[in-house]
């Protein structure tokens, strides 16, 4: 019998196989220069920039994924600052035709920049980390909504986050709720339906918690009326603005949790569905991009988006033939987010409203709104974020609508921004035709 | 008689540099020839391998004990051309833990400091290594770039007022009776810096002693005067990857065998070799077995290789020579010791000393001791100081790096200028005129394109092995046509395309071994971007007889054309 046979656990020689070994490297220390093997150059990813189209100090996608990442030693971690300017609205990801992790590359650059060259005393850092947080803060917004909207609206409070933390003062805040999506859940006394065979797990993220909790109503009222047992399990925020602020460590325990919360909800017979564009992308692409939890591609592979979920497992056009909205709802200039764009969703709510009798949404093209999450809000990017979004802006001017259509919270704040237009999430249009507004006296 | 100067080195590899730069540093008068670029025999087709001795230190101990001195005098001279790497041997379960023990014995008998690592400690330095490696020994081996070590010798001896002439191909010896006294060269392209002007034209070069320093071609010149040098050359393949996998050199622990070691070079890893006799240095088969035999070979160290794109391929010819007689039938066999043949000794011809075999990494020691027979010979008394002088770009590189800026140049594009250039930095980027970066794959900027240029004119593949411009991802696709933009208005649009061409096509070159998988993507995007924006797949203006304009006709008239719309319709 060889030593090797034998454990031992005093480290000597001999017990090399009982060796724990760091099988994935923490996040900042991944190595993905492999991934710039997949690049030859062709400079897709830059033209499908809309940072690099409205900004010439920009040196685009490319320069920030595959040719850094391929300037790497081991243990060089001068990350150029560039990488800020990215808005990760990923849509490199899908413009690669050589699938370059570009997305990945910069997340993971991003992390090692804010790591290693940015001060953790700077005002940047804290204003991006609060950014990042949001759903920290939200819970004390919620506590005294009213208060907090009134604050938040005071156009001193817009000057001085502006001048002390670096937030534009050109936008308004969203209102907190006065009754968070969650207090709802609970009052209503939590799924109406139980149904062991059509089970859902809802992740509806922080917007559709703190702020308007309309989407979030909207989406359980659809799915019951299909009949599907509703479950929200505990969970924190995707990781979407950690990922976007650089805060990787931030994302991981914020993704460790939803991670453990959800494969447990995936034990118990459920998918599991986002409504928030951004978290989908975010549970189904950058968890097994960046984490390596127990269950994260069981997580990924499970997870849809509420109105795909529905087009594939339920006969949703079929159930809409024939209904309408009534008055509560006209045309609409549809804005498909880049979030849903990259899971290839960006067809699907104009086809699906076609069933609605008396409503159409009108397409304004593929350009990205520029809001991207929280770089719009960050005073410094403000300017770029609106050149971004002028083409949205003409083209929902230009359709035959009066109100906004999306899927993505922020996506909505900068399409009101910029149109003063009203801005309704698809699963509420959907409620309309299906619920109506018998639906309303649910759960009062 | 009078002669044109006390020293005529040929060959502008590692160690005719090396011993132009010992010489004109101890105050003789040298000239250097060289057929072709600096570094174009086998210094330009090396693996980077600093050794640390590791590799000899069971087999030659002579030549581990000089490898480790060697090292250790190069990371002080020549720091800009050397990176601190450290090397690992790894044991396969199915390697023979005898050797293992022998070789770590071994190193510590020829003072190279070794360590051993266990599987995974191992894999912690290198994570891509394979799961079922046993142990490591750690020793000190390096990465060093052969170009610029080559170059920075070259310019030193230039500062020293050393003639560096290239693109001169040596035609005969010029030998007087039982002396020799010179040679005649043919000049590719004019004399000085490469103009082109003077193409064909030839020299006779006299000096006091010659030196044959041109490695596996050291037979062919010693055969212009009837000498003969029986030089044994063997190729070994080399297979460039697109991106390093390792950043330690990983070599095999095993006694001897071809594809056995992975050197991280540059933003590249280099795989290698192999050991096969040829008859003629300069024509002998590449084949593409011998490149996929030795990916396959090193997956089992590390087997992400398998998957990894490779961008070209390239061989080399070792200088090997062994003492008439010897008759050793492997090449593997033959020591990698060098060999100084005084041809008045050995063939009672005056004048000529020859040198071959030898190894990269003791080049300087190498240059030393011929340097020393030479000044004998010339009854020169002058001490030896390349030990010790740093080489252009080397001085005080530790002080100056810390205090270094970014020039306004993006983070990763400065941290490898300052990388290549050393304490040249400043002196290169420092400018006032816009400097965008011209090859993107390698972060080279105009500016050090423009200091190259000032240095070796239009002969843009000297560029390029100073600069490292057209050597990553895209092989020159994207990068050719601006470096040679920057040769106008100097030189005129006929020398531009000339320059163009030529580096393109030895980017091609390399490229032909590596086409599958994305480089082959890569070939075919460069080759359209050439084709649809240059017109590079059939260029009129490389048409060498004048177009005949005259032959056209003028097209139909402007009312035809409507008519013919209209009645399509």
């Amino acid at each position: 019998m060889s030593d090797a046979q034998q454990p031992t656990d005093d480290g000597g020689p001999g017990d090399d196989d009982f060796e724990p070994i760091q099988v994935f490297p923490e996040a900042g220390e991944m190595d993905l220069r492999p991934g710039a093997d997949n690049c030859y150059k062709c400079s897709t990813c830059d033209t499908n920039c809309p940072v690099a189209e409205v900004d010439d100090e920009f040196p685009g996608p490319k320069f920030q994924g595959p040719e850094q990442w391929r300037l790497k030693r081991q243990d060089d971690h001068d990350i150029d600052d560039s990488v800020m300017k990215c808005s990760n609205c990923m849509r490199c990801d899908s413009a690669c035709p050589s699938e370059v992790p570009l997305s990945q590359m910069h997340n993971t650059a991003r992390a090692e920049y804010v790591e290693e060259n940015m001060s953790k005393l700077s005002r940047e850092y804290w204003r991006n980390r609060m950014l990042a947080n949001y759903r920290r803060l939200a819970p004390l917004g919620s506590m005294f909504p009213r208060t907090t909207n009134f604050v938040m609206g005071l156009s001193a409070t817009q000057w001085l986050g502006e001048k002390l933390l670096g937030i534009t003062g050109e936008r308004e805040f969203p209102e907190f709720a006065t009754e968070t999506f969650r207090e709802w859940w609970t009052k209503r006394g939590g799924a109406q339906v139980q149904n062991p065979d059509k089970r859902i797990a809802y992740f509806h993220g922080c917007y559709a918690n703190y702020n308007p909790p309309e989407v979030a109503k909207a989406l359980v009222r659809v799915y019951e009326h299909f009949g599907y047992e509703i479950m929200v399990p505990d969970q924190h925020c995707s990781g979407t603005p950690m990922f976007a602020n650089g805060m990787l460590e931030d994302a991981r325990r914020s993704a460790e949790t939803n991670v453990r919360e959800l494969a447990w909800a995936l034990e118990d017979g459920a998918d599991i569905i986002a409504s928030c564009s951004s978290c989908s992308m975010s549970l189904r692409q950058e968890y097994p991009e960046l984490f390596d939890f127990e269950g994260t591609e069981d997580v990924a592979a499970n997870t849809w988006d509420a109105v795909e979920y529905l087009r594939v497992h339920e006969d949703l056009e079929a159930e809409l033939e024939g209904t309408s909205v009534g008055d509560e709802f006209d045309d609409f200039a549809y804005h498909a987010p880049c979030h849903a764009r990259n899971q290839g969703l960006d067809g699907q709510t104009v086809e699906v409203l076609e069933a609605i009798d008396g409503i159409d949404a009108h397409d304004v093209g593929d350009s990205c709104s520029g809001i991207s999450g929280t770089y719009g809000w960050k005073e410094e990017n403000y300017e770029t974020s609106m050149k971004i979004g002028a083409e949205m802006f003409e083209h929902m001017e230009d359709a035959d609508a009066k109100a906004g259509l999306t899927e993505c919270p922020t996506c909505s704040m900068q399409m009101e921004h910029g149109t003063g237009y009203e801005i309704t999430h698809t699963l509420e249009v959907l409620e309309a035709a299906l619920v109506g507004p018998a639906a309303e006296a649910d759960g009062q | 008689m009078a002669r044109d100067t006390e020293v005529l080195v040929l060959g502008g590899g590692s160690t005719g540099c090396g011993i132009a730069r010992d010489l004109a540093m101890r105050g003789l008068e040298v000239t250097l020839v060289e057929r072709g670029n600096l570094t174009d025999g086998t210094t330009g087709r090396m693996h980077g391998l600093l050794h640390s001795g590791g590799r000899y230190a069971v087999s030659d101990q002579a030549s581990a004990t000089e490898c480790i001195e060697e090292n250790e005098v190069l990371r002080e001279i020549a720091g800009h051309c050397v990176e601190e790497t450290g090397g690992l041997f790894v044991q396969r379960p199915e390697d023979s833990d005898d050797y293992f023990q022998e070789k770590l014995e071994g190193c510590r008998e020829c003072g190279i400091p070794a360590r051993v690592l266990s599987g995974s400690e191992a894999r912690e330095v290198e994570p891509y290594l394979a799961d079922d490696i046993k142990r490591a020994i750690e020793v000190p081996d390096g990465a060093v770039d052969p170009f610029r070590l080559c170059v920075a010798n070259a310019i030193d001896a230039q500062n020293h007022g050393a003639r560096i002439e290239t693109h001169a191909e040596v035609i005969d010896l010029l030998r007087d009776g039982d002396d020799i006294y010179g040679v005649e060269v043919r000049h590719d392209s004019g004399p000085g810096k490469r103009t082109h002007a003077t193409s064909g034209t030839t020299e006779e070069i006299t000096a006091e002693y010659v030196v044959n320093a041109t490695g596996a071609w050291a037979g062919q010149i010693g055969a212009m005067a009837d000498l003969e040098i029986a030089v044994r050359p063997s190729k070994g393949v080399m297979t460039i990857m697109n991106v390093r996998q390792v950043d330690t050199v990983i070599n095999r622990c095993h006694p001897k065998g071809d594809a056995d070691i992975v050197v991280p070079h540059e933003t590249t890893a280099i795989l290698g070799t192999t050991d096969e006799e040829v008859a003629d240095p300069d024509d002998y088969p590449e084949e593409q077995w011998e490149v996929d035999q030795m990916i396959d070979t090193l997956s089992e160290l590390v087997p992400i290789l398998e998957e990894a794109r490779t961008i070209r391929s390239f061989w080399g010819v070792r200088p090997l020579y062994e003492p008439p007689g010897t008759g050793t039938q492997d090449p593997t066999d033959i020591t990698r010791d060098f060999f100084l043949l005084d041809h008045a000794d050995r063939d009672g011809v005056a004048g000529m000393s020859s040198i071959v075999g030898g190894k990269f990494t003791t080049y300087r020691m190498m240059a030393e001791q011929i340097s020393d027979h030479v000044c004998e010979k010339l009854g020169v008394n002058a001490a030896c100081t390349t030990a010790d002088e740093p080489l252009p770009g080397s001085e005080n590189i530790a002080t100056l790096e810390a205090g270094m800026d970014d020039f306004g140049l993006r983070s990763p594009v400065a941290r490898r200028s300052r990388q290549r250039l050393g304490s040249r930095a400043c002196e290169v980027l420092e400018t006032d005129e816009p400097n965008p970066v011209i090859c993107q794959c390698e972060g080279v900027t105009r500016a050090e394109i423009k200091d190259a240029i000032a240095q070796s004119g239009t002969d843009l593949n000297a560029v390029r092995i100073r600069t490292r411009a057209s050597m990553g991802n895209c092989q020159g696709g994207f990068c050719c046509q601006p470096m040679a933009n920057e040769l106008h208005p100097e030189y005129d649009e006929e020398m531009v395309r000339e320059a163009l061409d030529e580096l393109f096509q030895e980017r091609w070159k390399g490229e032909r071994h590596a086409l599958w998988g994305e480089q082959l993507s890569q070939a075919m995007l460069n080759y359209a971007l050439h084709a649809t924006t240059m017109n590079r797949d059939r260029d009129p203006a490389s048409e060498t007889s004048t177009v005949d304009f005259a032959a056209f006709d003028d097209g139909r008239a402007e009312r035809d054309r409507i008519d013919g719309i209209r009645g399509g319709r």
